[in-house]
């Protein structure tokens, strides 16, 4: 079992992740880039040979590159259309993403490149009827008569996932209008995705997965991996493109993106991209190796945001000697401190017990909960009591 | 002095909270009845309730959501109230998510009621309603019509869409929206309004300054090998690019705009000139 501390100590002393994962087959291509005309400048890669990963997609056999596109946000298709002249193989988008907009905008951008990619969308419906139904609005819109990936959108929990929707992807598989099947997650993974391999019936997992994930996701992923599961990871800046938790130096957002495309079990990544600097910075993932540098930066990194950064791991619950539930006084104190939304954060706080809005942190001589990820709890409880209370 | 502050900031959210209960109400639907509690939203958990669509409202700016569900029989009506930034936002993000082969009604600064669902933008909120039916084939207009007249109604906020879309020439036009980030796909265009047309787009953009727009001018210029000076505005130029065709950028003070996605540069320009002289 590896622990947090020992990944820590991992990213810290810059050692290289094998490139090569069991199971996998990654290679090096070399391709040229296609010089955009009269657009030289952006594709800086353009006058040198444009390096692309691949790997195999676990047991589906596909060969995807290991950056991929999440189209999500994505507003010009021109930038879809370029991530597919550059090679990129693998792109996701979803039927409720911008109502539907953005599956119509990918599929016109794909256009006649749609057959040479790996193309993935998902269902939000709860029922099979519903799913079909939404598969074959996804087909209309995209403009396609298959999609290579169909994925029930955002599970947390086996329970989540009824026996009727597992029969719509078998029948959506058996009519050949999804090549393959498997379920998107943002969190829950440590129960769902060995209940996923057990199960049987799914081909990908997409996950968020990041360099800041916790230890017990990263187990569950190489699990799925071993067990012929094609993985994906989403969220693999781990907030820091867009968020309060900000990669902020030079070159630390490539290397997120390179500590996922490295990561042994990993086959791709659909990290969002909106423009053409933006897709071909993270193009340059695929061109080698994590470097001990960018070990440096993402340690770096989690040493600035740890002390305040909870993760809702959940593994401070109990551990207060006064009983107080921790990680939700840390959640409110985040909506004050990380979103501006001082009155959600109080109101939150005060539903609490009233012996738990009562109770102050300083009647403790020490505190008896330790955060496995080094978050300063006792400080930070302190600070929404003064706060809130 | 600082618990004063406090204690006003608090008054102040919890008069908006009061607002935000006395439009977010089962009550305003005749049969149906609160079935949960509110759930509230912000940045870091909205991911919970909306998966990976929540990066969808995060880049337009959000800064919270408050869920409401309904129920009637086995029917459930949902009630999504995001609060955005500022109102541009809030407008943004509906014109995104929006059904472009419909048109916009007059509800708030902009909305829309189909048989099963209905959103608007008011102020600086954005309203999603969705009916699940346990017979999917009913049609609930009129009853999402009466229920966002009276939410629209109670929500205070701007009633018109932004001052800027109103500047695109809107012959042929087909949609137009508030970009959040990365206009046409170019970095260097952080933020702006863009304009579809049968053939084309035209996009407008604000710069802090004449001279940072000017940079930035000067930056885009140098991505297009071959472009060519062109009489529009303060300074243009027009060029034939990949991925965007005939294209035209001009700067008129702090604004740049121009077309995009046209056959040719020459006709970028002659749209684009079209476009200055409507940027006051």
């Amino acid at each position: 079992m590896k622990s947090n501390t020992s990944r820590r100590d991992f990213l810290s002393a810059g050692l290289i992740l094998p490139v090569v994962g069991a199971g996998s087959s990654l290679g090096l291509l070399n391709l040229s880039a296609q010089t955009p005309a009269g657009n030289a400048a952006s594709a800086g890669s353009a006058a040198s040979p444009l390096k692309l990963s691949y790997k195999t997609l676990g047991k589906t056999g596909l060969k995807v590159t290991s950056v991929g596109m999440g189209c999500m946000i994505t507003s010009d298709p021109s930038v879809v259309t370029r991530a597919a002249d550059l090679g990129i193989t693998y792109f996701d988008t979803a039927r409720g993403y911008q109502h539907g907009n953005n599956e119509r905008m990918v599929g016109a951008a794909l256009g006649s490149k749609r057959k040479q990619v790996v193309l993935s969308t998902k269902t939000e419906a709860r029922d099979k009827a519903g799913a079909l139904a939404q598969l074959d609005t996804s087909l209309s819109e995209l403009k396609t008569d298959f999609v290579d990936i169909w994925y029930l959108h955002g599970k947390s929990s086996p329970a989540d996932i009824h026996d009727d929707m597992i029969e719509a992807l078998q029948l959506a598989r058996q009519q050949g209008k999804a090549r393959f099947v498997g379920i998107s997650t943002h969190s829950g993974q440590a129960q769902l995705i060995p209940w996923m391999v057990q199960k049987g019936v799914f081909d990908v997992v997409l996950s968020k997965f990041n360099f800041s994930s916790d230890t017990d996701l990263e187990q569950a992923i190489d699990a799925a991996a071993k067990a012929g599961m094609g993985v994906v990871a989403m969220k693999v800046m781990a907030g820091g493109a867009r968020s309060n938790q900000k990669l902020t130096q030079p070159g630390a957002l490539l290397a997120a993106l390179k500590w996922v495309t490295n990561h042994p079990s990993v086959a791709t990544t659909i990290p969002s991209m909106t423009d053409m600097d933006q897709l071909d910075e993270n193009v340059k993932a695929m061109a080698g190796p994590l470097t001990a540098d960018d070990h440096k930066l993402l340690a770096a990194h989690l040493e600035q945001i740890q002390p305040l950064y909870c993760r809702l791991c959940g593994k401070c619950d109990g551990t207060c000697a006064q009983g107080l539930p921790v990680a939700d006084v840390l959640r409110f104190l985040t909506y004050a401190d990380g979103y501006g939304q001082f009155a959600l954060g109080r109101e939150r706080y005060l539903q609490m017990a009233s012996e738990h809005v009562a109770a102050r942190c300083g009647d403790c001589a020490e505190c008896t909960v330790k955060c496995p990820h080094g978050v300063h709890v006792s400080k930070q409880m302190a600070r929404a009591q003064e706060l809130f209370a | 002095m600082r618990v004063f502050h406090l204690a006003l900031v608090s008054i102040l959210l919890a008069a908006g909270v009061a607002r935000a209960q006395d439009y977010l109400s089962c009550q305003l639907a005749p049969g149906w009845t609160q079935s949960e509690a509110v759930h509230s939203y912000t940045a870091d958990n909205l991911y919970d309730y909306k998966d990976g669509g929540a990066e969808g409202y995060l880049i337009y700016g959000f800064a919270g959501m408050k869920s409401l569900n309904c129920k009637s029989g086995d029917n459930t009506l949902t009630i999504d109230v995001s609060e955005m930034n500022d109102a541009d936002a809030a407008y943004g993000i509906f014109a995104t998510n929006r059904d472009p082969r419909l048109p916009i009604a007059r509800i708030g600064m902009g909305g829309q009621v189909q048989p099963q669902s209905a959103s608007f933008a008011k102020g600086k909120y954005y309203v999603e309603i969705v009916v699940n039916a346990a017979d999917p084939n009913l049609i609930h207009t009129a009853e999402l019509q009466a229920l966002v007249d009276k939410m629209a109604h109670r929500i205070e906020g701007r009633e018109t869409a932004p001052e800027a879309l109103a500047w695109f020439p809107q012959e042929d036009l087909t949609s137009s929206n508030l970009v959040p980030e990365s206009v046409l796909g170019l970095k260097q265009l952080k933020r702006g309004y863009v304009a579809k047309y049968k053939q084309g787009q035209a996009f407008i953009v604000l710069e802090d300054s004449p001279q940072s727009a000017a940079a930035v001018l000067k930056e885009l210029r140098a991505r297009y090998d071959g472009a060519s000076d062109a009489k529009v505005g303060d300074e243009a130029f027009q060029a034939k690019a990949q991925y965007l065709d005939g294209i035209c950028i001009f700067r008129k003070g702090r604004y740049l705009g121009g077309y995009a996605n046209l056959p040719t540069a020459q006709e970028a320009a002659t749209q684009s000139v079209k476009l200055a002289a409507r940027i006051p």
